[in-house]
């Protein structure tokens, strides 16, 4: 505002007619104008009493820009155009006139210029008349300006915006709108809400969350004194799970050396499946510093907690049984003797595996039919071949005749049953056979239409015996224990499947109806029964009646022999799978004990007549050795041990021992083996 | 029960279907996700089962009915309810950036307790005693977490496992019932005997352990939750069983200098000898400065504080310790001969550990078994130049300065002997020597049919040591300072017990050959047939001498007489039968295969 007035009031008094500013410049003038702005101050001092005060606070906040104040105070006016005619250029603060510099000769002002090396940065203002030096960061200022930069380097021109607003939170930056008066009264709504707070809090509903200190050590004792003794069981047979296995001497850091396995061992495991790979392959550390830390402790711990929750749980009986407690007690075999443990004999001279063997009744002879073709009788104490039938074909059943008086040996061949005069016993004897086995006329059997067909009776020239034409491969033979009778088996489907025949008339019937297959055949030692083996059952008939009387089911899958017990009321059954059948026939039509006896097939089991044996002979080149005591108590069962296995025969071509039977009257086993050898075991 | 449906009459679930229910079918008739019936299922103890017929397919799995009806009534399922409820409001919030909002509905998240749940599934303490094992091996694991925020464990739940893992080390070491300990490559195992319980557990290596991607945190952490509830209480009951008041108010410096345990068993000490009534007026003022020193415990504290702390401690002067110790000693009466002898193996003797030794495990079990034991570092009882020091525990090479009084062993000569209940002869396990293997405690050598060497030799330690079991107090008065002397002795006496046995074993081998000899006569074989059947009998096995047969026959093979029996068993005992025969046989070749390692090994060191 003071500015102001001094413009004004110089304004009105003069104005500065200077021309050239350069030019008009003396001493005296300075000190003349000097003078008239000190009395030109005086004359306003009067009305400038508030304002130099005002003033001066300017010029300290102008002297705080480090700017020496210009001396001149005319303000911005055409200087040239006012003060040309003028002494003065303008006054100073205190009102007194600045005079002119004197001018400079133009000559002068040229020669001192070429003489100043400074010169070039010298400058005239106009405003103070003066020449002002420029220094160097003057001018550097006015390069920055020339080329268009910021006067001052230090200046960022384009530095981040710094929003003088803080928008953040406000939703918009201004608002113009007046306060409103909610703002200065209370609030009602809050006063209700605290009020329901102070209510709350007292009346306990809100917790101050001091509580969570609380927290950090909240137990006591769980388990009271009362809970162990009440009965508290849990529900539904909850099952712990169990305990991890604890750690053997393998996992120890420092293991015995034996317990570590080899280089060969571990890469062996790589071979392995992963199931089967060990988990944790022992280490060696030679102190325990050197122990590293293990680097499957999470994850086992985590597989654990799998475990726990993910596996179901069962509570298995583990049984921690001794397994001799298992074994059955069974009577010592030193009680049992005799029966059959060694090899004895050999009976060598077959050249192809023995089908079959049979002893006579007397016990002197052996007779066996082998694939070779041929039969023969051995004398048994000696071992010495007696006879040879040269059949011609495969025997593959032999059978004597169970009467002593009548020798004949009963021989299967492929279609044919051939029945010899062995030429044993006396000349009375020897008589008699001749004129059994001598058939007057070929076609004497030919009188049923269907049997005819089924069997012919033809007078054998070659061996001076009997020769029965079957229709179909015979499969066994079998004597009635009279001797006069015998049965062939047929294994066909159809009626004539069964054979009976009678030796003394020369005679063949088929009494039984169709019945499947049928294996085998068998009477009963004593009684009037039959004994029909099909593959799967056993069919009991009563031949006075010619009816069924049992059936009997052996579960197995194959028969291949049955043997009936000299007493007559229990059978023994062979199976094809190794297994071995022993039916009581008074106690059930089931099997009163299957044993497994051996690997492969049964060939024959069989009884022996007058001691309490079996045996049985099997495809595995064993054959088994049984004590079985029948009592004639119907309730006590029979006692069945098993005693021996006798072992000596080579398997040919997967057939190992292919006849066993014992001899009449000694614990004596005579087996029949692939290898064509026949062997006697003794006790 | 699921939804009752109408069902025809007669068409009643029966059977299997009534009994069990396929887990999908559970959690939808829960109607919880899969996530939710996991924890609970966890928390609750609850498992699968099997069916005897899976009526839904083989590969689902069932769980018993009655035990999802129990989860349904279960108040857990409600709050896990809430819970869920409340994380949704709070993510409803976050989504709105009401930050405010969401921060105090974090503060007030619905918390559940676990106590009932551990009363439901433990009803009596010995249940939960039977049970700890996993609990141990877990929270003792997760102890040796590393405490770093950030990770996918909160530090909080480290420090506290950490806190009880020590509590309960506490508490067996000052009982002295730990009775087996084991190091071996995954950690170290102990087993301890509480009331009659056998607790096994294991603890990591004091190494920094290996947190692996292939495990899902989540169900481990609900696991641990349900392990620290359960310690926790536990803890509680066994320390109010020796009336220490629970929740331990430990020696801030001594945490400070992570030696916490040693500060728990100083705790244990005194508490025990305070009586009850005077515990709770101290426990009141002791209250606020436990309070704060908690606080400093969960911030790792500074120095600054610790030196703010330190002028609050009692004295802890190791003489001070001693008779606290002993006084503790003093006041058991109910103690079986097991405990007596754990407490009394390392009676009298001071240990102490060179840095490099890990020394929690060490700082455990020598006080379990009466031993006093000292480290190196501040607030130690004793220095390592005290005089006492019978044995020093290091871990190096080589051992620089030696004191001469005592012996340098390795860790191992510890675990070995509480083991073995004896002091083991120290010369095996000196500085810088390879130790003896080191055999798990937990193997019945005889059981499994192979004695490994240092076995045996650790048993005639054991017999000799029993032997010498009456003067041994005497000398222990006598010659303490002086345990070269000692062990001489024990050295000498031993020799002559050996003499002494050998001596023995040999007349009763001379009578056993005269009595079998008169049998035999007896029984009518001659001596022909002895010499015969000896040569079987020596080779085979010693069932042949029972065999009532004087002549072998040819036909018959060894196993005919198994053969013979087997026959007449039943499918059943004949399959069984073959199992254990098989099992059996394993064991047989394993224990073949070491002895072959074991002749090899020791082949090619003479060779």
């Amino acid at each position: 505002m003071g500015k102001e007035k001094y413009e004004e009031s110089s304004s009105d008094e003069e104005v500065n007619s200077s021309s050239d500013v350069v030019e008009a410049s003396s001493d005296e003038e300075v000190e003349s104008s000097s003078d008239e702005v000190e009395a030109s101050s005086d004359d306003v001092e009067s009305s400038e009493d508030e304002s130099s005060s005002d003033n001066e606070k300017v010029e300290e906040s102008d002297s705080s820009e480090d700017e020496v104040a210009p001396r001149n105070t005319v303000g911005d006016i055409p200087l040239v155009e006012w003060h040309k005619d003028e002494e003065h250029i303008g006054y100073d603060i205190k009102g007194r006139k600045i005079m002119k510099q004197p001018r400079k000769d133009k000559l002068a002002s040229f020669i001192e210029g070429a003489d100043d090396p400074k010169n070039w940065r010298k400058i005239y203002d106009e405003y103070n008349d003066e020449e002002i030096e420029l220094t160097k960061d003057e001018i550097k200022i006015i390069q920055r300006v020339i080329s268009g930069r910021t006067p001052h380097a230090e200046v960022n021109p384009y530095e981040d915006y710094v929003d003088w607003f803080e928008y953040e939170d406000k939703g918009h930056p201004l608002s113009n709108a007046p306060e409103p008066k909610r703002r200065f009264i209370p609030s009602k709504w809050e006063q209700k809400r605290v009020a329901n707070l102070v209510r709350k809090i007292r009346a306990g509903l809100i917790k101050v969350s001091d509580q969570h200190k609380e927290e950090e050590h909240n137990v006591y004792s769980l388990w009271t004194d009362d809970t162990d003794s009440v009965e508290n069981k849990k529900h539904g047979g909850y099952v712990p799970a169990p305990k991890p296995k604890l750690p053997g001497h393998e996992e120890a850091y420092n293991p015995p050396v034996e317990y570590i396995p080899t280089a060969e061992e571990i890469n062996s495991y790589e071979l392995m499946y992963e199931e089967d790979r060990p988990k944790f392959i022992p280490r060696r550390y030679l102190n325990y510093r050197s122990v590293p830390a293990y680097d499957k402790g999470v994850k086992e711990s985590f597989d654990r907690c799998l475990d726990q929750y993910l596996c179901p749980r069962t509570r298995k009986k583990r049984i921690n049984i001794d397994p001799e407690s298992l074994k059955p007690k069974l009577p010592s075999r030193k009680d049992l003797r005799p029966y059959p443990t060694t090899c004895y004999l050999e009976y060598r001279g077959h050249m192809g595996p023995v089908n079959c063997i049979s002893v006579d009744p007397s016990g002197q002879w052996l007779a066996s039919g082998s694939t070779d073709g041929t039969a023969r009788v051995w004398e048994i104490e000696t071992g010495r071949c007696l006879k040879i039938w040269e059949v011609g074909e495969v025997a593959r059943q032999i059978c004597w005749n169970p009467s002593p008086d009548r020798p004949i040996l009963a021989v299967v061949l492929e279609y044919d049953v051939l029945l010899l005069n062995s030429g044993m016993g006396d000349i009375d004897i020897q008589t008699k056979m001749k004129e059994l086995l001598h058939i007057s006329e070929p076609g004497a059997t030919e009188d049923a239409g269907d049997s005819k067909s089924a069997v012919t009776w033809i007078q054998h020239e070659k061996h001076d015996g009997i020769r029965m034409k079957h229709f179909k491969a015979v499969l066994s033979i079998e004597w009635h224990f009279k001797g006069d009778y015998f049965t062939t088996v047929v294994p066909s489907g159809d009626s004539k499947a069964i054979l009976l025949h009678q030796l003394s008339k020369k005679h063949s019937e088929t009494p039984f109806r169709k019945l499947g297959i049928p294996v085998t055949a068998v009477f009963h030692p004593s009684k009037k029964k039959f004994f029909v083996a099909t593959k799967k059952f056993v069919h009991v008939y009563d031949l006075s009646k010619v009816e069924k009387i049992q059936k009997l089911e052996t579960g197995v899958r194959e028969i291949s022999s049955i043997s009936i017990h000299p007493g007559g009321e229990n059978i023994i059954v062979g199976s094809k799978e190794g297994k071995m059948c022993w039916f009581d026939l008074e106690l059930s039509t089931r099997p009163y004990k299957t044993l497994k006896v051996h690997s492969k097939d049964i060939t024959r089991v069989t009884f022996h007549r007058t001691y309490p044996l079996f045996a049985s002979a099997s495809d595995d080149c064993t054959a088994y050795v049984f004590h079985s005591t029948v009592y004639s108590d119907l309730n006590q069962n029979p006692l069945i041990v098993p005693l021996e296995i006798l072992r000596g025969h080579k398997p040919e071509h997967g057939r190992g021992v292919l006849d066993c039977k014992y001899h009449p009257r000694q614990p004596w086993l005579f087996t029949a083996g692939a290898d064509s050898i026949i062997k006697l075991y003794c006790h | 029960m699921p939804p009752k449906h109408y069902r025809a009459p007669g068409k009643k679930k029966e059977g299997n279907a009534a009994k069990y229910i396929t887990r999908t079918k559970a959690t939808k008739y829960l109607q919880v996700s899969l996530n939710t019936f996991r924890k609970l299922c966890i928390l609750k103890g609850i498992f699968p089962r099997v069916p005897k017929k899976k009526f839904e397919g083989n590969h689902k799995t069932y769980y018993s009915l009655k035990d999802i009806t129990f989860l349904a009534h279960e108040p857990l399922l409600e709050k896990l309810r809430h819970k869920r409820a409340h994380e949704k409001k709070v993510k409803k919030a976050k989504a709105r950036k009401n930050k405010e909002l969401a921060e105090r509905l974090l503060n007030r998240m619905p918390t559940y307790k676990l106590d009932r749940l551990i009363l439901e599934r433990y009803p009596t303490f010995v249940d939960a005693l039977r049970d700890l094992d996993d609990c141990l091996t877990m929270v003792h694991l997760f102890a040796s977490l590393p405490a770093v925020e950030g990770e996918r464990i909160q530090v909080k739940r480290i420090h506290n496992c950490r806190r009880l893992s020590h509590e309960w080390q506490a508490f067996i070491s000052r009982t002295h019932s730990l009775r087996k300990t084991f190091i071996s490559v995954k950690g170290i195992y102990y087993q301890a005997e509480v009331q009659g319980q056998k607790i096994t557990w294991l603890t990591p290596h004091a190494l920094q352990q290996v947190l692996t991607d292939d495990v899902d945190f989540n169900i481990m952490l609900t696991f641990l939750e349900f392990y620290e509830t359960l310690l926790g209480f536990v803890n509680f009951k066994l320390y109010n069983s020796i009336n220490v008041k629970y929740p331990p108010i430990l020696d801030p410096r001594l945490e400070a200098l992570a030696a916490e345990l040693y500060a728990l068993f100083r705790y244990v000490a005194t508490g025990s000898t305070r009586k009850p009534a005077e515990n709770q007026s101290i426990s009141s003022t002791e209250e606020k400065k436990d309070s704060d020193e908690k606080m400093d415990t969960c911030v790792n504290e500074s120095d600054l504080q610790l030196a703010q702390l330190q002028h609050q401690l009692p004295s802890n002067e190791p003489g001070a310790l001693m008779q606290l110790l002993e006084d503790s000693n003093n006041d058991d009466d109910d103690v079986d001969q097991d405990t007596i002898e754990c407490k009394t193996l390392f009676k009298n003797l001071k240990f102490f550990l060179s840095r490099e030794v890990p020394r929690e495990a060490l700082l455990f079990i020598i006080p379990a078994f009466g031993g006093v034991v000292s480290w190196e570092g501040e607030g130690t009882p004793f220095e390592e130049t005290d005089e006492d020091i019978a044995y020093q525990i290091v871990d190096r090479p080589t051992q620089g300065h030696k004191f001469l009084s005592r012996h340098y062993v390795q860790p191992q000569w510890v675990f070995d002997c509480v083991n073995a209940r004896i002091i083991l002869p120290a010369d095996a396990y000196m500085v810088g020597m390879v130790p003896p293997p080191h055999l798990s405690p937990f193997v019945d050598d005889e059981a499994e049919g192979y004695m490994p060497e240092y076995a045996e030799t650790i048993k005639q330690l054991q017999a000799t040591a029993k032997k010498n079991v009456m003067p041994l107090p005497d000398l222990d008065n006598q010659d303490l300072a002086d345990p070269q002397n000692l062990i001489a002795d024990g050295v000498m006496d031993r020799t002559q017990a050996n003499e002494a046995a050998e001596e023995r074993r040999k007349l009763q081998l001379l009578e056993k050959q005269y009595h079998d000899e008169l049998k035999m006569e007896m029984s009518g074989i001659t001596y022909s047939a002895t010499l015969s059947n000896k040569k079987s009998e020596n080779s085979g096995s010693e069932e042949m001498q029972h065999k009532d047969e004087v002549v072998v026959p040819v036909s018959t093979e060894k196993n005919d007489e198994d053969d013979r029996a087997k026959l007449y068993m039943s499918r059943k005992k004949r399959g069984l039968y073959e199992a254990i025969e098989i099992s059996n046989q394993r064991k047989k070749d394993k224990v073949a295969l070491l002895k072959e390692r074991k002749r090899k090994a020791s082949a090619s060191k003479s060779g």
